[in-house]
């Protein structure tokens, strides 16, 4: 552990800390564009120089590690000259485009600029070396050549994390491009990713391009819904509207990586589709209630000598599922069964995309629910079952159109808790709308038994109702103990499961934790 | 010093043919060592010899070699011979008429570093060098001189010919690494040091060929004797180069810390035409530049630096009086401009902003301040890079401007290069 | 139709594989032997290669871009090459050039219409002393005048 001076501040850090790192213990940030923690060092930007004393020459604070009694400057004044220095060296070929370039205010040569440099180009225009503009490379990328400054944060990522070194810098000299090979495309799983860590607006992200200025955004640490993996991410948004994630720094999960498929899969959450207020059947149309009459009814259905099921797919947080099963098991005395469904041939591979299409399936078995929904069906196509209820269980996945229709004459009553409208509202008497993952706080439980925090980023869309409100208030009618939040409902996860035991939602913020004990089971 | 060392071919014929080489005297010192010494001992001798290397940086060779950790038996040994330093031509004579001092020497290097795989690195330009040298290591094989268990001794070494293909950055030890891995010559930064983390992750020492070269005499003869040649703190025979505007161009096998007035005026006979000498670029053209009253200058490591240039790798580059400073300029700026790797944004950036401004001076369009500007990019090119390749570009620039400041404004006043524009009136009247 | 070596260049290919203890760096060899057999590299032989050395075919079109004797586009019969670096340029290389250009009828950069003859300038060639020079293909000429550089040309134009 080497204890160091970095402007006049003692600071202390792990073996093998370099000064990027070591100044950004103390708060302070070095400037930098080829640096990249989850990449190989490339020291090629020469942004981050800073002065060693005892050493002649500035040193790259990426390349250098922190050693015992080193004095380390970055404020100096020929430090702050040679990144002036720096900064005009790379806007000698930049286009002057901000105010049409998409990365603006995101842009880390704009930010160096006004934090350093801010003095009159000293370069004519006419005689900036011209290159390609608006390339299409690949389903998620846009390339603008003219913008890139050679930091190489792309093509390493492609060579050393996906390995399918697809970008090359080709020539060499003020000639240097980042390019394509003709006729491959920039189109791995994870292409999405050179766009995040492209430090200037030369790799842009064409789901997101134009949409928005960035400064109109606010960021939300959430986790990517899209697989069982459960990459920690921000989710970017504004007015209720998810613009783009982002992938957030888990050494333990995602490195600083997601893949594209997750990236997207903001997009089945919004829009069209969703359920925008309680309905109920009346005839072959649908009638609108309110809330206060809709769980009016669902309470009455539930009430008396019933023979009651329910299913509870694993795109439903821990929160949901442990208050469904509460309801449903413990107090009604029902079966429960989670469900956990990929398409047939899903993604996956042995980086970061899983086969399991489900950020939750381990939450399901965590909590002790088995994932036979399909035993469920059958009990209700015999005729064993009187009322079932559906949250978030696309009934296609279990059975065929012939039996959904069939367990519709078999039913009493079918109760549909869903974010979207889907096959399963054909067989509903009741439909409530439930908030997505994004609009409520809760947790996943991810591949690796690690229990990772959702982040609550907007309002639920229309009237629907975050699913645990939902949950705690029918149950509460039917008279069990209520819950004013989701940290409450999770502290009762905590006290009657075992590997829940001494966590809590606030304290999993940020990097969430493993559950423990090696298996789960009832406390 | 009358007898050649490096140049022995120059007073042998067909030296380049084993068996000429071996009548002369040749492989029986590679022989004698890997018979009767240590490989600790050869380290040890050419530390005393003092040889340091030849290809620009002076650096004591006995001590790179003894940088190499101890506990890797994996090591390579990879010969410089990417001669592109303009100016430069030395090592070319010797690859092409006498590669077997070159082969004997590496069976020597490689036997003291406990290396058993070789490289030698040769600039793609070199086509007839390389033929040559595959050809001489393909004798050499044949002779039981390199391979597998040279004279009985178990001491194995494989030779392998590399081409570059057209890249001055090679000469740079890590670019050529990385070259020789199959990559873009980008320079390493630094640390590791090759010596730990060199060619395919194993300690590596890289050495240029005239460097290497003295490896056989000193073994040969013994340290002390190198010693007597040159000054005491940078010894040995060494090879001129001498170009430009004197009446004997060519490489000269002279001791080291020779004096460079005698070199320009004895050895090459002073310049054509009775014209007067204007400046001297000592040790290629990376190197501050001298003025012709500068000269008297004694050529070896130390003795350059203190008078405020480089030896580099000894490329002579003699100016008459007619020559325009500024087009001289404008030539070194384009070469630097063409071999930045691209890697470093100080040195991309400021070479091609070096020649665009040097185009402005030489063919009218500059702007008042960019003699200025000149000095400034210069200055904020300089030391900031992984390798030297921006400084070797700053340096001369500094001192062309510094040294000759007044033929810049000169042109800057003009519009343009009044030389030029003067013979173009000239070739307009005569029409 | 699909680029592939000859049975010869095959073997030297193999041969070549044997030099180095990773593969990645057969490139520069190969793309020798690729250039010789094919003329020049384009992007099917860059594909071509990039698949025997298993690297990305953007991977090996970078590097070869980095190299300048590595021919991108098709060279007339013999590539003429004249230093005109400082040493070269000091003893006259730019009349050297002039010569070339009015006798090809090419400037820089450059292939005749006949296919015979490409020209380029190029950096020091490590000749300096015996300038100016060129460099034919794999041979130096030295000590050039406007007159020996003629019958250079004229010797090749016929041969």
């Amino acid at each position: 552990m080497p204890k160091l001076e970095i402007d006049g501040q003692e600071v202390e850090v792990a073996n093998g800390t370099n000064l990027v790192q070591a100044a950004e213990q103390l708060g302070t940030e070095v400037p930098h564009y080829c640096y990249h923690p989850g990449l190989p060092v490339a020291g090629n930007c020469r942004m981050c120089l800073v002065e060693i004393e005892k050493m002649p020459k500035l040193q790259i604070a990426c390349n250098t590690r922190a050693n015992e009694g080193m004095v380390v400057h970055t404020k100096s004044d020929r430090v702050l000259r040679a990144r002036e220095s720096v900064l005009e060296f790379l806007l000698v070929n930049h286009p002057i485009d901000c105010p049409i370039c998409d990365q603006a205010g995101e842009c880390k040569l704009q930010d160096y600029y006004m934090d350093h440099d801010r003095q009159e180009s000293r370069i004519p225009l006419e005689s900036k070396v011209s290159k390609g503009k608006a390339i299409d490379i690949g389903p998620m990328i846009m390339l603008d050549q003219e913008r890139c400054i050679l930091c190489t944060r792309c093509t390493r990522f492609l060579d050393e994390v996906t390995g399918t070194s697809e970008l090359g810098i080709f020539e060499r000299g003020n000639h240097c491009q980042i390019d394509l090979f003709p006729g491959v495309m920039l189109d791995n799983p994870y292409s999405g990713n050179v766009a995040d860590i492209c430090p200037v607006g030369a790799l842009t992200n064409k789901d997101f391009r134009f949409r928005t200025r960035v400064w109109y955004l606010e960021s939300t640490p959430s986790v990517c819904p899209g697989c069982a993996t459960g990459c920690n991410i921000d989710i970017h948004h504004r007015s209720g509207e998810v613009f783009r994630y982002r992938p957030r720094h888990n050494p333990d999960v995602n490195s600083y990586w997601m893949c594209d498929e997750g990236r997207l899969s903001y997009k089945r959450y919004q829009g069209e589709g969703r359920l925008l207020q309680p309905v109920q059947r009346a005839g072959e149309d649908w009638q609108p209630i309110a809330w206060d009459a809709a769980v009016g009814r669902f309470v009455d259905v539930l009430k008396g000598d019933k023979r009651i099921a329910g299913v509870i797919s694993a795109q439903s947080s821990n929160e949901e599922i442990f208050l469904f099963d509460q309801l449903v098991r413990e107090q009604l005395s029902g079966q429960v069964a989670g469900h956990s469904w990929s398409p047939e041939g899903a993604s996956s591979d042995e980086l970061l995309i899983d086969g399991d299409k489900n950020p939750n399936t381990a939450g399901l078995t965590e909590l002790g629910l088995t994932l036979d929904a399909r035993k469920i069906i059958d009990s209700a196509l015999a005729g064993e079952i009187d009322t079932l209820v559906l949250y978030g269980t696309d009934l296609t996945q279990v059975c065929t159109v012939e039996e959904i229709a069939e367990l519709g004459d078999k039913l009493d009553a079918a109760i549909v808790l869903d974010l979207r409208y889907g096959p399963s509202l054909e067989i509903a008497d009741l439909v409530l709308p439930i908030a997505s993952y994004a609009e409520i706080e809760g947790s996943f439980i991810n591949r690796q038994r690690r229990c990772q925090v959702l982040g609550r980023s907007m309002e639920p869309t229309g009237h629907s109702w975050p699913g645990w409100q939902l949950l705690t208030k029918v149950a509460g009618s039917l008279g069990a103990p209520s819950h004013d939040s989701a940290s409450a409902v999770f502290e009762r996860i905590a006290d009657k499961h075992a590997a829940f035991r001494g966590l809590t939602l606030a304290g999993l913020a940020g990097l969430g934790a493993p559950l423990g004990g090696a298996t789960s089971g009832d406390g | 010093m009358s007898e050649k060392i490096l140049l022995r071919h120059e007073d042998v014929a067909n030296l380049r043919e084993l068996d000429v080489y071996v009548s002369d005297g040749g492989y029986a010192t590679a022989l004698r060592v890997l018979k009767e010494r240590e490989p600790e001992d050869i380290i040890e001798e050419v530390k005393a010899s003092g040889l340091r290397g030849r290809g620009g940086a002076g650096f004591p060779t006995g001590m790179k070699w003894g940088f190499l950790p101890k506990d890797n038996p994996l090591r390579y040994l990879c010969v410089n011979a990417d001669e592109s330093e303009p100016g430069t031509f030395k090592d070319r004579q010797i690859l092409e008429h006498n590669p077997h001092l070159l082969l004997e020497s590496m069976v020597l290097a490689a036997y003291a570093i406990k290396c058993h795989k070789a490289y030698i690195y040769i600039r793609g330009e070199f086509a007839q060098g390389a033929k040559i040298l595959e050809e001489a290591v393909r004798e050499a094989v044949a002779g039981g001189h390199l391979g597998e268990d040279i004279y009985g001794t178990g001491f194995d070494l494989d030779v392998v010919v590399h081409r570059g293909a057209g890249a001055y950055i090679c000469g740079e030890e890590t670019g050529l690494i990385e070259s020789l891995e199959g990559k873009r010559a980008y320079p390493r930064v630094k640390p590791p040091f090759p010596a730990v983390y060199g060619v395919f992750g194993a300690p590596t020492i890289v050495n240029n060929v005239e460097t290497l070269c003295c490896v056989r005499p000193i073994l040969e003869r013994g340290a002390q004797w190198f010693k007597t040649i040159g000054p005491e703190k940078s010894p040995g025979p060494k090879l001129y180069c001498v170009s430009g505007h004197v009446e004997r161009p060519g490489v000269y096998e002279l001791p080291m810390g020779t004096n460079l007035r005698e070199l320009i005026y004895d050895h090459c006979g002073g310049i054509p035409g009775g014209k007067k000498l204007k400046a001297v670029i000592p040790g290629g053209s990376s190197v501050p530049i001298f003025t012709a009253d500068e000269i008297d200058v004694n050529m070896d490591f130390d003795s350059i630096a203190a008078a405020g240039s480089l030896l580099g790798s000894c490329g002579t580059i003699v100016m008459n009086e007619d020559t325009c400073m500024v087009r001289a300029l404008r030539i070194i700026a384009r070469f630097y401009r063409h071999e930045s790797c691209g890697q470093c944004t100080p040195c991309r950036e400021g070479t091609g902003w070096l020649e665009r401004l040097m185009i402005g001076l030489e063919d009218g369009g500059a702007n008042d301040r960019d003699v200025d500007l000149l000095m400034q990019v210069a200055d904020n090119m300089m030391g900031n890079t992984v390798c030297v390749l921006a400084d070797a570009a700053a340096m001369p620039t500094k001192s062309f401007v510094t040294k000759f400041r007044s033929e810049f404004e000169e042109h800057l006043q003009h519009g343009g290069c009044p030389q030029r524009s003067a013979e173009a009136m000239r070739a307009s009247a005569h029409a | 139709m699909a680029v592939e070596f000859s049975k010869e260049s095959k073997a030297h290919f193999e041969e070549i594989l044997t030099r180095y203890p990773k593969k990645r760096a057969a490139i520069m060899p190969t793309l020798w032997l690729a250039q010789k057999d094919f003329g020049y590299l384009s992007h099917e032989v860059l594909a071509y290669v990039a698949e025997l050395i298993e690297e990305s075919p953007a991977f090996v079109a970078s590097v070869a871009s980095f190299y300048t004797m590595y021919y991108k586009k098709p060279m007339g019969r013999h590539h003429v090459q004249v230093c005109t670096n400082l040493s070269c340029a000091l003893v006259g290389s730019d009349n050297i050039v002039n010569c070339i250009k009015e006798k090809l009828g090419i400037g820089l950069g450059e292939t005749t219409p006949d296919g015979k003859f490409s020209l380029d300038e190029v950096e020091c060639l490590a000749s300096c002393g015996t300038g100016p020079m060129m460099q034919i293909d794999d041979d130096y000429w030295e000590g050039l005048t406007t007159e020996k550089t003629l019958e250079i040309l004229e010797k090749l134009a016929a041969g």
